[in-house]
């Protein structure tokens, strides 16, 4: 189950240099590199505190200035590969740990962006694939997880396969790129997210009130065709779904619900 | 692949992109239109209306849907939406 992150009150940079802390103007990190910023960054941490470092000296500076038993940190980003070895200490001062073993975040001035977002929750920020276990595990901009199975990202029509040896997070978190191969973040949330599915489902329902688009949506939830709604023939069923036809006889009206199992008043209620 | 639109050089100098991805297949047959930054929209090749209320479609600038809508661009976007997902292609009365 995803933890939802709200917007984090506090956030620290990790990093040595200086040219990367413009594109996190945005979300107001205060950059830390010497060992007495890093320890006053601890001591004033809480946990909605979000680090990103950069180094992983800078990740290890951040347990040596802890005193054990810590507080809660907050949550990290560890933009750098990380060490396996510092994974414990850092998974019990922070209740979120995320790194990525194939470098897979977004550049930096691509991630600044998307974590100050109003729509982060729908962008990715990074990843890691798991080729042994077949799995992808994605970081969304609200530092939720999503793990997807491999298995769902299918060769194109072109032939195009993914290359899960070449992983990456492209277009603001909009893309998802394995080589060549590239999914829609939105598909894959639509897939296999279903709180998002049923925010799409809700907004799609808003602004589609037609009387076909409510027939469309009840002909899909009952499994049937088009075909199967003789003695109208499919082409007429296609029409009346797609808004051509502009009145639509009480008789016609009364076939499909039949059809449908429900009564002819109902239909617009789906 | 992923095919994405040749645009000209001052919507491309603004960071717009029109894509088509490769992992499409629960959605209408559509373009992906990206700016850079988070925004995006999907216009619907069968019916050309965009099938997005948010963000407002009204950002995307008339001069890039007209480019989209002309019809050498749309017989392009259709073809490769066709070459990509031929179990689900534009000219299906099914959606």
């Amino acid at each position: 189950m995803a933890t939802v992150i709200t917007r984090p009150r506090k956030n620290i940079l990790l990093d040595r240099g200086t040219s990367r802390a413009k594109w996190f103007t945005r979300i107001n990190a205060e950059s830390a590199s010497s060992s007495t910023r890093i320890r006053d960054a601890v001591a004033h941490a809480s946990r909605d505190t979000l680090w990103l470092s950069f180094e992983r000296n800078l990740t290890r500076s951040v347990l040596r200035a802890t005193d054990w038993p810590s507080p809660p940190l907050g949550c990290v980003v560890l933009l750098h590969r990380p060490d396996i070895e510092t994974l414990p200490a850092l998974s019990s001062c922070f209740h979120k740990v995320i790194f990525s073993l194939d470098n897979g975040f977004l550049p930096p001035a691509q991630l600044g962006e998307v974590l100050s977002a109003p729509n982060r929750e729908n962008l990715f920020i990074g990843g890691s694939v798991n080729r042994q276990d077949g799995t992808v595990t994605l970081w969304r901009g609200n530092l939720a997880s999503l793990t997807v199975p491999l298995s769902a990202f299918k060769p194109a029509g072109d032939g195009t396969k993914p290359d899960f040896t070449r992983f990456s997070i492209r277009d603001y978190g909009h893309t998802v790129r394995f080589g060549e191969y590239e999914a829609a973040a939105d598909a894959i949330l639509y897939e296999f997210d279903p709180r998002y599915r049923r925010v799409q489902s809700k907004a799609r329902i808003a602004s589609e009130r037609s009387f076909g688009a409510s027939l469309r949506r009840l002909r899909k939830q009952r499994g049937l065709r088009r075909e199967d709604f003789g003695p109208l023939s499919a082409k007429t069923i296609g029409r009346i779904e797609q808004s051509k036809v502009t009145h639509v006889r009480d008789n016609t009206r009364r076939m499909i619900a039949k059809t449908l199992g429900v009564s002819a008043d109902e239909i617009e209620t789906y | 692949m992923a095919r994405e639109l040749s645009l000209p050089t001052q919507l491309k100098r603004a960071r717009w992109k029109v894509k088509i991805q490769d992992k499409e297949t629960r959605e209408p047959p559509h373009v992906s239109i990206l700016i850079r930054g988070t925004d995006k929209w999907r216009l619907n090749l069968r019916t050309g209306q965009m099938m997005d209320t948010i963000p407002d479609p009204s950002e995307v600038p008339d001069e890039l849907l007209q480019i989209l809508r002309t019809a050498t661009n749309w017989r392009w976007d259709i073809d490769a939406w066709d070459e990509m997902y031929p179990d689900n292609p534009v000219a299906t009365d099914e959606d």
